[in-house]
């Protein structure tokens, strides 16, 4: 009922990456149906973790390179939901351009090779003649060669690096009165109808490739210009982007548009002429796929929450958008961009109290909502403060960095800093550049605008880290502020979670009848290695047995040496000797639980084993194992200290025998942080702790000590050398959790109090009832 | 001269070889469409003058618009702030009026109404109520304009099924709650998506989902196909180039065909996305089968507070072979995270009508507290917004929930809270051992009994309060304010322990405080000769009970047990002590899934005096309790070594 190796395996790649596996696979395939063997290693980059949100910092607002980042990630998302794979079925152009290069190139070659052979058998002659009209035509090339192609060869040796010019000398496009204008914007336009995602084709590494227009000028008819040029926020943006991994410079292999008109601040420019411009783009094709940046969108009297101009299809990443407005999974909104905050820097602050409850900070407020501010402020005092502009200031200072209050002058937005929450209030527009400021300052905002799509609004929950208020409500904001608790405040001012994510966080208990694999990791104790083998399969809950042969030098015994047992038993011969083989995600691994077990631990019995296994069942997101081991804080010298002292505590236990969930083994394997794997590896020591790191780190929480086991005896194992050897061993297993926690980063293993018997362990009760009477101790 | 000529010539030849080679070659170069000089890409330019361009908008610009009239909404179409009245809801309390239906209703309608009139927003009178929800008739008849209509404000129109009666009566500003509503259509924020249930679908309780275990099991086919009839179509993992009905005709060989609902057994479920194809959404979210959905025409129920990219995949269904690549190479961390996403959502939102319903009334509930809404944290995590209840708190370490998600524990200490029922004994001896505990920071005696309570009470270290009961069962779990910290150890004047049980305990409660932690257990078991659940307080080798005569669990089970639970369950409990126990044990089962704690201690144990656990059984619409078979001790415990060692020596004692 078991399978050994036929043949030598092949000569097996340095580490047992998943290359071995496959190897492993094609030479112990024991007729047994293959999975298609994964390849770990080649894996789409994860979509955007939504419970990172907000997480960077406050100031992601502030600066615009952050801004794109953010636009980009979260367009991405959306993108990558609709386009999940590169589109590779056409042929890469750039595959096109080099094989048309070498054909021109490899077509010149041929000719040098041939021509001087040609000419001596030609009669002289027209030898002659050839020659000299050879000649002429050569020296019409050099001539046109001086002239058109010297001059420009130069300039367009330094068009390989980055361009500097004017602005002022960009070209001029006159736009004539009647050329077409695009349709209104599509309220209906959603991904799937009027996004070509056959245009995002050309991806490695799966970034969408957005191509920007160059930069031209644009006069109508009789010579007015359309708008201002560009702005310098919008020259910053394209820059960044350009500066992306998502720009191309080939128009054909780009999935977005970015024109270079700047439509950023509706006020300043041209509706119609606008739109006149974007039309005449070269792939405009109705605004497909086609990306436009607005932030002060709408005009008066009216002022609509979306860009006026005729856009058709075209994508719009808006500041200020309502719900009237936006399409959902389509559009994208964006913060609204304040200058202020970038000419300030403001010093990171911390959660924690400050002067002021309630600020309001805007100049411009209607005096409806200005009476309801006032009104807060005259009811709750020093807590409520509200600013206004200053009206006697001096000649010299800005006016736009100072804010009143009657006649006491604040720096804005220095004062922002000292209040627990900020007023963000709409004002004719949805969108306030004041929430950009609040942001940065780490003050939570109070957004107080209705039909407001915040910014990023899908892939950010504002929810933790501002308080929305409806517009009604705006006398009682005060109440509703002080109804949220201390603890959220503190959260929202942090504006990130610092939470776990723990892989495996559904309670579940997987069903007993899936049983456990044992993996036993040998060297050449082939004796030890058979008892524990024969003590396993006693087992109930054992559905296999996986024996990782770590030895290179020697083989494996002979089938008709293998103990005889009720289970499948698979031997894997591994590449290297390193202790990492044990925790490889074996494919053979088909139940979720794993025990790993030494060769050499055969004291444990097997109601000890099924008991161990029947507590995982209730933990499995925990490691389950016998003898548990404390790391300890030594305050005289500093650092960590590994304790095997018999204690009342419990931070880990050793894997020579433990039982853990599958998972961990593609984490440890995978996943390690830094060069723990390979440290481990070659120390030869220290992969247990490595494995309680790890599984503490993920999941934060506790291992579960089973039984009353202290230690692993082998009657074979000689007692250790003296107390030299046991007090190196103690020293180096100190170094290990040093290592490793500067490593994380941090101190992941939880120390806990409690371990898991039987029921009725030890109790006043017949041993026979019992249901696992046989638990052994120490 | 021949000759030199002839060498003149080769020379001019050679001569002009060179120069065609010099010039043409960088020609050749520059008529490549050049790929730049590795390191420098081409882009958008350095502007000498980027300093000098002007701001988009100039300081002074903004203020000078700002002096406007805020807008009103614009005609025709409708959001939460424009349409809905929540001056409404006093207190900012949603309550629900149903509109009486006339003429005879269906079983559905029946089961609708009863999961409304047992949810705590329900309200037997229309002018305290601040949401008049109208059912939508059974396909084919279509209601009357309801009374008190009144242009459909703060009016919900509920739709569980697809055959929604159109243009029944001007729906104007009532909002609409229906399955599978269309993109087009749907009013974000306003309107609410639901899901599309099936006939059969079970009122209460409803089925588990079926995910055995974390990871899809190695033998398991990649792919599920949702088939127009009905029923699921997996296809193995090498097919899956080709597994479109009417794309790939050829190759159809390893595909097995599943007609009937059966559910799917596959890691991912392919959906299209034409019609509202909610059925299959739930049979796979129900199976543990990541949905794909392919460029879904309909909105995903609930999106306005699930998070479905964290449990379904939405693809274009354009790209469907790379969306079977990228399926294929998907990293193992995804899938399991999906996978249990699916099982937690059809667990906590979607398994019954109740559920279903009382997901839709929580959404419109969580719109009128707007700023003390159930943080999204708590709408997508174990276990769910319903059992999350936002007027307890929105921050989710006040939950019993959320300290092990992010690895931490609950600080502080506990609320000793004794029970004294007939015949009125002070119990003196307990209220000294409780008070010896570290941990212990009040002790509140709530005095149940005929006999009135005594002037005088020892001295003890902490606080002791006497609270005044009610003289019913039920009185113990409600939400004292006395109750200053998370945990409670809830006591029985009866009960005998000593101060080392309690404080180990109490360490061990603070390694999972969602669960209880107690000392005397009780199992269930099922009873094969009556045909119903049985209950035994004899010692066995495992349980799934503990007593809560004497148990730590986290305050937060109080209010849940009083404002989530139905009438009926507390009645029930008001009948007898141990039914009290037993819906304790229920409850907080039904909401972690997981069985209870045991720690060694404790007085005999009681035998059970009446029989409840049917009727719980029932209300609950499953049974809920897990079995445990182990028991927490300390570290040291019983081992044979020093007893000095030893931190809680005294629990060994026989």
């Amino acid at each position: 009922m078991f399978t050994l190796p036929q043949e030598e395996s092949r000569a097996l790649a340095p580490c047992p990456g998943p290359a071995s596996t496959q190897d492993l696979d094609s030479n112990y395939g024991d007729g047994l149906e293959r999975e298609r063997s994964r390849k770990p290693d080649r894996k789409l980059p994860e979509l955007c973790d939504s419970t990172t949100m907000l997480s960077s910092d406050s100031s992601y607002l502030s600066s615009r390179g952050r801004v794109i980042k953010w636009f980009w990630d979260s367009a991405e998302e959306g993108y990558r939901t609709y386009h999940m794979d590169e589109y590779d079925e056409d042929k890469n152009p750039s595959e096109w351009e080099e094989e048309a290069a070498c054909v021109i190139m490899c077509a010149s070659v041929k000719y040098n090779i041939r021509g001087p052979a040609l000419i001596p058998r030609m009669k002289t002659k027209h030898r002659i003649y050839y020659v000299t009209l050879f000649s002429i035509v050569l020296l019409g090339l050099i001539a046109t060669g001086m002239f058109q192609f010297w001059p420009h060869s130069i300039e367009s040796s330094s068009d390989w690096n980055v361009e500097k010019r004017s602005v002022r000398d960009v070209p001029v496009v006159r736009l004539p009165a009647d050329s077409p204008i695009p349709e209104r914007g599509d309220l209906s336009c959603r991904m799937h109808t009027c996004f070509d995602v056959y245009r995002c084709g050309f991806n490695p590494k799966n970034k969408i490739k957005v191509y920007i227009y160059s930069l031209k000028k644009y006069v109508d008819d009789s010579g007015v210009p359309v708008s201002n040029t560009i702005s310098r926020e919008y020259n910053e943006l394209l820059t960044a982007i350009s500066d992306s991994d998502y720009y191309t410079d080939d128009i054909n292999r780009a999935c977005l548009f970015v024109p270079s008109i700047d439509v950023l601040n509706q006020n300043t420019l041209r509706i119609k002429e606008t739109a006149q411009a974007l039309a005449q783009l070269s792939r405009w094709d109705r605004g497909t796929n086609h990306l436009l940046f607005n932030m002060l969108p709408g005009g008066p009297p009216d002022y609509n929450t979306a860009l006026d101009v005729p856009r058709d299809r075209a994508l719009l990443a808006g500041g200020g958008f309502s719900t009237w407005t936006y399409r959902q999974g389509y559009d994208v909104s964006i913060p609204v961009y304040s200058p202020l905050s970038a000419e300030v820097d403001l010093p990171e602050k911390g959660p924690g109290p400050r002067r002021y409850f309630l600020l309001s900070s805007q100049m411009a407020v209607h005096p409806e909502y200005r009476e309801d501010l006032e009104a807060l402020q005259a009811k709750h005092g020093e807590s409520v403060l509200v600013l206004d502009k200053c009206t006697n200031l001096s000649e010299g200072v800005l006016s736009v960095h100072k804010r009143c209050r009657e006649h006491q002058v604040f720096d804005y937005p220095q004062v922002l800093q000292e209040a627990i929450f900020c007023v963000v209030l709409r004002g004719a527009r949805l969108g306030q550049a004041v929430l950009s400021d609040v942001l940065r300052a780490g003050c939570v905002p109070v957004v107080i605008a209705d039909s407001y799509i915040l910014p990023f609004s899908e892939v950010l929950d504002w929810k933790r880290a501002s308080v929305v208020v409806p517009e009604e409500k705006m006398s009682d904001v005060y109440g509703i502020l002080q109804s949220i608790p201390q603890r959220q405040i503190e959260e929202m001012q942090r504006q990130k979670w610092s939470s776990v994510s723990n892989p495996l966080f559904l309670p579940l208990i997987p069903p007993q009848s899936q049983g456990f694999t044992a993996i036993v990791l040998t060297y050449d104790r082939v004796e030890s290695l058979f008892r524990v083998i024969t003590e396993v399969s006693k087992v109930p809950s054992l559905s296999k047995l996986l024996v990782v042969w770590n030895n290179q030098n020697k083989n494996p015994p002979e089938d008709s040496l293998w103990p005889k047992i009720r289970v499948p038993l698979k031997v894997v011969r591994t590449a290297e000797n390193k202790l990492s083989n044990r925790f490889f995600p074996y494919d053979e691994i088909e139940t979720e639980a794993v025990l790993a077990i030494d060769d050499d631990i055969i004291m444990l019995t097997s109601d000890e084993l099924q008991f161990g296994y029947e507590v995982w069942r209730e933990f499995p997101d925990r490691l389950v194992g016998y003898p548990g081991r404390l790391h300890l804080w030594d305050h005289e010298m500093n650092k960590w200290k590994y304790e095997s002292e018999w204690t009342n505590e419990v931070s880990m236990v050793l894997t020579g025998a433990a039982f853990y969930h599958k998972y961990f083994n593609y984490l440890y394997t995978y996943k390690m942080p830094g060069d723990i794997k390979n440290w481990v590896d070659a120390h030869m020591n220290c992969e247990d702790i490595a494995m309680n790191f790890l599984v503490a780190n993920v999941t934060g929480k506790a291992v579960i000590k089973v039984t009353p086991r202290k230690k692993f005896k082998c009657p074979e194992c000689t007692a250790i050398d003296g107390l030299s050897l046991d007090q190196t061993h103690m020293v180096e297993r100190s170094e290990c959790i040093n290592k490793f926690a500067s490593v994380f980063g941090t101190m992941p293993l939880k120390v806990v109090e409690h371990r898991a018997d039987p029921v009725l362990y030890k109790d006043d009760f017949p041993e026979k009832l019992k249901s696992f009477p046989n638990i052994g101790s120490l | 001269m021949q000759s030199w000529r002839r060498k003149s010539l080769w020379l001019a030849l050679s001569a002009s070889w060179l120069l065609v080679l010099l010039r043409v070659f960088p020609l050749l170069r520059l008529a490549v469409p050049t790929r730049p000089w590795a390191g420098a890409p081409q882009g958008w330019p350095r502007w000498l003058d980027a300093e000098l361009l002007p701001h988009f908008s100039q300081p002074g610009e903004l203020p000078k618009d700002d002096l406007q009239p805020p807008r009103g909404p614009r005609g025709g179409s409708c959001d939460w702030g424009s349409c809905f009245d929540v001056s409404k809801c006093r207190g900012g309390r949603l309550k629900v009026f149903v509109q009486p239906v006339a003429g005879p209703i269906s079983d559905a309608h029946r089961g609708i109404l009863a999961s409304i009139e047992s949810s705590r927003y329900h309200s037997v009178s229309p002018d305290e109520a601040c949401l008049l929800l109208g059912l939508e008739a059974p396909a084919g008849e279509c209601s009357p304009v309801p009374p008190q209509w009144n242009g459909g404000r703060n009016h919900l129109v509920l739709s569980l099924h697809p055959a929604f009666c159109p243009q029944t009566f001007q729906l104007g500003q009532a909002m609409v709650a229906k399955a599978g509503p269309t993109v087009d259509t749907f009013r974000p924020g306003f309107d609410v998506a639901l899901p599309l249930l099936p006939e059969a679908h079970p009122l209460r309780g409803g089925a588990p989902g079926q995910l055995g275990q974390h990871s899809p099991h190695p033998g398991v086919p990649l792919l599920a196909l949702a088939e127009e009839r009905g029923g699921w179509r997996t296809a193995g993992a090498d097919s899956s180039a080709c597994p479109w009905d009417g794309r790939c005709e050829q190759d159809r060989g390893p595909e097995q065909t599943h007609p009937g609902a059966t559910l799917p057994n596959a890691t991912f479920c392919l959906i299209p996305g034409h019609g509202p194809d909610a059925l299959h959404f739930l049979q796979a979210l129900q199976a543990g089968c990541i949905p794909v959905l392919l460029s879904p025409r309909w909105e995903l129920p609930f999106s306005e507070v699930i998070d479905w990219t964290k449990a379904a995949i939405v693809a274009d269904e354009r790209l469907l072979f790379q969306v079977l690549t990228a399926l294929q190479e998907m990293p193992p961390t995804r899938v399991l995270a999906l996978r249990q996403q699916t099982q937690f959502l059809w667990d906590a939102y979607f398994s019954s009508v109740e559920k279903v319903i009382h997901t839709t009334l929580e959404i419109i509930q969580d719109r009128i507290f707007g700023a003390s809404a159930h943080p999204s944290l708590l709408w997508n995590s174990p276990p769910g917004a319903l059992l999350a209840l936002p007027t307890f708190s929105t921050s989710p370490l006040d939950f019993p929930f959320y300290h092990l998600q992010r690895g931490s524990r609950p600080t502080g200490r506990f609320s000793a809270l004794i029970w004294v029922g007939d015949p009125g004994q002070p119990p003196l001896n307990l209220i000294q051992a409780v008070a010896g505990s570290q941990h212990c920071a009040q002790i509140l005696v709530l005095w149940s009994s005929e006999k009135p309570p005594p002037l005088r009470w020892p001295k003890t270290a902490v606080p002791l309060t006497v609270l005044a009961g009610q003289r019913k069962a039920s009185d113990r779990f409600l939400p004292h304010t006395a109750i200053s910290t998370d945990a409670i150890l809830s006591l029985d004047a009866h009960s005998s322990l000593t101060t080392s049980e309690v404080d180990f305990a109490f360490v061990v409660w603070q390694s999972f405080p969602e669960r209880m932690v107690g000392f005397l257990t009780w199992s269930h078991f099922w009873d094969e000769a009556r045909g119903g659940w049985g209950y035994t307080a004899e010692r066995a080798n495992e349980f799934s009970m503990v007593l809560t005569s004497a148990a730590f669990y986290h305050r937060y089970y109080h209010t849940l047990l009083t404002h989530s639970l139905p009438e009926a369950l507390r009645t029930l409990a008001d009948e007898a002590p141990t039914c009290a126990d037993i819906l304790m044990n229920f409850l907080v089962a039904a909401v972690t899934k997981l069985p209870p704690i045991k720690t060694p201690g404790g007085p005999e144990s009681q035998p059970p005096a009446q029989d409840c656990i049917n009727q719980m059984a029932a209300e609950f619409g499953s049974m809920p309790l897990v079995s445990s078979r182990l028991r927490l001790d300390p570290v040291l415990f019983k081992d044979p070594v020093s007893v000095l060692r030893k931190k809680y020596r005294s629990l060994e004692k026989p």
